[in-house]
């Protein structure tokens, strides 16, 4: 795999031993009003942005942390500014 | 006959191996390819064409196309001038009917006025019931090689990962200047180079490089620094197939023969790349250009320069470039008659080059080209003419050197991303910007002159070296200057076709595809070369673009010159050469997990298989129904090695919240010394896990999950709490404990003679958790559960302890006749009464209330935000479900098998497991059946595999199917 992801904690390493976790949407909204579609939407409706995205990565065969990084899907490149959130 | 004294030869001819064509035996030397070997056996015509069977032979001595595609030792399509050839081996020639040299499908090639460009897309699909007819016809006489069914490949395949600074692709007199320069600061490098050998175009060629050495020699001269670096890596016959971006190269390498491995992949993670691939040749298209006899210079002097072996007699050349001068002054003082040599060029060749021709009086024509090539099976005859046309020549030969001109191998560049912009001035399409930290050097970027080679690979070294760090601005600054003080690149021919019509002057060997074909496309509208490649299949063939990858763009904008069209490249893609699969396949270990009982499972007679990662014991004999093992547990006492099953120690101050997040139970209730049933959902509300939970104290829990959600179970708490910032922590105890089920109603009686605890009804009940001693030494956690319905103890202990635990339970139970039981067998146990294994009663779309679980979800602890809890609300009043229902067939000792499906006029469900059980003597099992055919009494048919039409008939009936009052586990 070209990519490589930096893990906060282990650095950066090969893409292989990473668990792509989706794209960044933030916290599960609340329940209250939520219809079979918006809770579908949450759920498997991506922005499939052609250039820069935020998402989340399991460091698996690693640490085992999940965090977010940049990625530039044109490139499959991963972006400098990796932010820690667990 | 060998010429067995050149210094340049690159084979031992006092060594020699014996190989198998034809039915004959033929005797090559040490350092050989299959097609020398052939070659110096007589061997001219190697295969047969894809389409028209037309005789094939040697051409560029690379591989670039798949004339020389042969069979060795069954494997088909293996590139015979790229193979080296061992003792034994056995070749065959391909798409052939007969032999190569007689093919009963010659015929073949005076058909082609039937298969005009796109001929199958055409002509075949109309009517479409003819297409299988077709196909079949079509696949007898088309085509290249041919594989067994039954083919089994031999060999061993392995795979590397090294990483460097610097990689540099190609190891000619660039490739490794450069890597000398990368070095010189003590960075790390690593050399790729396809043929087995470093030296690339200088290797053979014993024209000076300076005023004492020759190219050789100067090759060899640098190969030995190379080979002395330590800091240098070379990986030689190792061939690139890929570049992808962050620098990622990799590359195939043949092994030596009786060497560790036969081929192996490597995957270099590299932080700058040099591209110093350098050239190949632009095949020169005229009439019958691919007949034998027809060769590429660098094939013919290499033939003779590297391998001994005169190409032919009586060559005439016709070429475009002055290394073509340089193969015929060579060759001919090598003993081969030159009887012309044609150049594409009017002027601007090397007047040294031009004085040793006429000291040899060869004749040489200026403005000259060959159009057309004579001879059924090999050339006799050519005819020469001016580029215009207007005067023409004939002379025999028996061997016609013939090349365009030079065409950089950018492959790795355009896989990089770099952009290709065509050249007027070299006529090449050349890189108009590169990557980061990629570097092209070398004759790829045009240039000729030995030296200008050398100093362009030195300073693509010495900025590679700046890609890492290194402090080489100095010297960068002076390796630029000294380049641009030594020749640049030099004009290219502008020639793209001799002057014919081009019916049988080929642009792509291994498709068939002619200059007609080509213009055929054109006109039909094809105007830009990626579409003219997909719809004449040139350049989709083996050689992967080598022969067409240049002449195809460049004819299709001299065709259209008049619409305006520039010559634009076709993609090259990966793999850039072919590969064996079974490298890509690599080692091949099988990496499996065993439990700490396994030599115990294996003494004791247990019949393994892999399940998940595990290998396991899943019968005790050769019976495959487990009647013996079954009775046992449910008459007597059986144990169980359960060690595969998930174990996880969840604490910390928000281990609860965790809980509470992924489990659709309410953990608030537990309490310590009690154990909970629980599952887990994923968020469209289908069950992914189920397992209990334990209370072990304040903030600690210990919880266990089904065998193939172990590996997942911590990533899935962290990922559904991943915006919480929690505190708590998760550890994985699956391996570190082992689990042995003891089973059946006189499991206490064996417990309790080893245990320091009462285990009466009334102490340990069932659903109870309790920590104890066995045997005074061995602390286990006990649970009381039913899965398989009888009296059951699932003992958790410390690995290491596992096979001691067995022994004493094993010796223990001998009074009472314990036996083993396997997977198999608890697997009908649990089945009887109705207790779902996930995966099995379940699959992706399976949510919870589908299973009839729905009792296991508090729906009142919404705060929680529990995993799945949504998606369930929402469908929870949807009729268009599966519902797991127990079926009984109407034969009581037929069971159909496990994943047959239920059909009336349509598929309405399918059989999860099914059993002729000898407990009930009945054959029942469990179905996940659509809503409306779930009431009890519903007829059911099952269509088996194979049933021939005669369906099984079944009724929905109630669960569990033994004991329905659960009294037997609560005993
Ligand atoms: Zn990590």
């Amino acid at each position: 795999m070209a990519l490589t992801i930096t893990c906060p904690v282990c650095g950066k390493r090969n893409g292989y031993e990473f668990r792509y976790g989706g794209e960044d949407k933030g916290p599960r909204p609340v329940e209250e009003g939520m219809t079979p579609r918006s809770w579908c939407d949450y759920v498997h409706m991506n922005a499939c942005v052609a250039g820069v995205q935020k998402e989340w990565w399991c460091h698996k065969n690693g640490c085992g942390a999940w965090f977010t990084i940049h990625r530039n899907t044109l490139t499959n490149l991963e972006v400098e500014g990796v932010e820690v959130t667990s | 006959m060998r010429l067995d004294r050149l210094p340049t030869l690159r084979i031992n001819p006092s060594e020699t191996c014996t190989l198998h064509y034809n039915g004959k035996t033929s005797a090559g030397v040490a350092g050989d390819t299959v097609a020398t070997a052939l070659y110096a056996n007589g061997v001219r015509v190697f295969g047969r064409s894809l389409k028209y069977h037309r005789p094939r032979g040697l051409y560029s001595l690379d591989g670039e196309c798949s004339n020389t595609c042969m069979a060795v030792d069954g494997i088909p399509n293996v590139r015979a001038e790229n193979t080296p050839a061992k003792n034994g081996m056995h070749i065959d020639a391909q798409n052939v009917q007969g032999s190569a040299d007689f093919d009963w499908m010659g015929f073949m090639d005076k058909l082609d006025w039937l298969m005009p460009a796109g001929f199958y897309y055409r002509t075949l699909h109309k009517p479409a019931c003819l297409w299988p007819f077709a196909l079949k016809q079509v696949r007898k006489v088309a085509g290249l090689g041919k594989i067994s069914p039954d083919f089994k490949m031999k060999g061993r395949y392995a795979e590397i990962y090294p990483t460097a600074d610097v990689c540099v692709i190609g190891g000619g007199a660039a490739g490794m200047s450069a890597a000398l320069a990368a070095a010189e600061g003590g960075l790390r490098v690593i050399l790729l180079e396809a043929r087995p050998w470093l030296g690339g175009s200088f290797d053979y060629r014993v024209s000076p490089y300076d005023g004492e050495k020759a190219l050789y020699q100067r090759a060899r001269e640098l190969a030995a620094q190379v080979e002395a670096a330590a800091n240098i890596r070379v990986f030689k016959h190792a061939a690139n197939v890929g570049l992808y971006n962050n620098n990622l190269v990799t590359a195939f390498q043949v092994g030596p023969e009786g060497g560790a491995f036969d081929e192996r992949y490597i995957e270099i993670r590299a932080a700058s790349v040099v591209v110093a691939t350098g050239c190949i040749e632009r095949p020169l298209l005229f009439e019958n250009n691919e007949r034998p006899g027809v060769m590429q210079v660098g094939c013919a002097h290499r033939l003779a320069r590297t391998y001994g072996l005169l190409p032919g007699r009586r060559a005439v050349f016709s070429i475009g470039h002055d290394l073509g001068l340089e193969a015929a002054v060579d060759l001919c003082d090598l003993g081969m008659e030159i009887a012309c040599v044609a150049d594409i060029r009017e002027d601007g060749q090397n007047p040294d080059l031009l004085l040793a021709l006429a000291e040899r009086e060869i004749p040489l024509l200026r403005g000259w080209v060959a159009a057309k090539a004579y001879g059924a099976k090999q050339v006799k005859k050519v005819t020469l003419r001016t580029l215009e046309g207007s005067v023409k020549r004939q002379l025999e030969c028996d061997l016609l050197v013939a090349s365009a001109g030079r065409t950089p191998l950018t492959g790795p560049l355009t896989l990089a991303q770099a952009r290709l912009r065509f050249d007027a001035h070299t006529g090449y399409f050349l890189p108009a910007d590169l990557p980061a930290k990629m570097h092209a050097a070398g004759s790829l970027t045009g240039r000729n002159h030995p030296l200008a080679i050398e100093a362009s690979g030195r300073l693509a070294g010495l900025k590679a070296a700046a890609d890492c760090g290194a402090n080489t601005a100095e010297a960068v600054a002076a390796a630029a200057a000294r380049l641009s003080q030594l020749p640049g690149p030099e004009r290219g021919t502008k020639l793209v076709m001799a002057p014919v019509k081009g019916r049988k002057s080929f642009i792509c060997f291994d498709e068939d595809t002619t200059v007609k074909n080509i213009k055929q496309a054109i006109d039909m509208g094809f105007d830009v070369p990626e579409l003219i490649k997909r719809f004449t299949s040139a350049g989709t063939g083996p050689g992967q673009g080598g022969i067409p990858g240049h002449n195809l763009p460049l004819f299709a904008a001299r065709y259209q010159a008049l619409a305006g069209a520039t010559p634009v490249p076709t993609t090259a893609r990966v793999p850039l050469v072919p590969t064996l699969l079974a490298t890509y396949a690599g080692a091949h270990h099988d990496m499996c997990k065993r439990t700490p009982l396994d030599e115990l499972q294996k003494r004791d007679g247990g019949v393994f298989r892999r399940i998940g990662v595990w290998q396991r014991a899943r019968y005790f004999s050769e019976d495959f129904s487990c009647r013996e093992e079954v009775l046992n547990v449910r008459n007597n006492v059986g144990m169980l090695d359960g060690s595969t099953l998930g174990k996880f120690r969840l604490h910390g101050p928000d281990a609860l919240k965790a809980l509470q997040r992924v489990y659709v139970g309410n953990m608030v209730k537990l309490t310590p010394g009690k154990i909970k049933y629980s599952a887990m959902c994923n968020e469209d509300g289908c069950v992914i896990d189920d397992g209990v939970v334990v209370k072990i104290a304040e903030n600690d829990y210990y919880f266990t999950t089904s065998t193939v959600r172990a590996g997942e179970t911590a990533e899935w708490f962290r990922y559904h709490t991943r915006y919480d910032g929690w505190d708590y922590h998760i550890v994985n105890f699956t391996d570190a404990l082992g689990v042995i089920n003891v089973s059946g109603p006189n499991a206490r009686k064996v417990l309790q003679k080893v245990a320091d605890a009462d285990l009466s009804n009334e102490a340990f009940p069932f659903g109870g958790y309790r920590e104890f001693v066995i045997q005074g030494g061995i602390p286990v956690r006990a649970m009381r559960l039913g899965f398989v319905g009888e009296l059951s103890y699932e003992l958790h202990a410390p690995a290491s302890y596992m096979v001691c635990l067995w022994q004493i339970l094993a010796a223990a139970g001998k009074e009472f006749g314990i036996r083993n039981f396997g997977v198999e067998a608890q697997n009908v146990l649990r089945m009887e009464k109705c207790h779902i294994i996930l995966g099995v009663e379940s699959e992706q779309r399976t949510n919870l209330l589908d299973l009839g679980l729905g009792f296991l979800w508090d729906r009142h602890k919404t705060e929680t935000k529990t995993v799945g809890t949504v998606a369930l609300r929402q469908v929870e009043a949807d009729p268009a479900r599966l519902r797991l229902v127990g079926i009984e067939m109407d034969d009581p000792r037929r069971a159909p098998r496990d994943g047959s499906i239920l059909v009336d006029k349509r598929i309405r469900g399918y059989v999860c497991t099914a059993r002729r059980s000898f407990t009930l003597e009945r054959s029942v099992g469990m179905a996940l059946v659509e809503a409306e055919m779930a009431a009890l009494g519903t007829r059911l048919e099952i269509y088996e595999d194979e049933c021939n039409g005669q369906k099984l008939a079944a009724r929905v009936v109630p669960m569990p199917f033994y004991d329905p009052q659960g009294n037997r586990m609560r005993m």
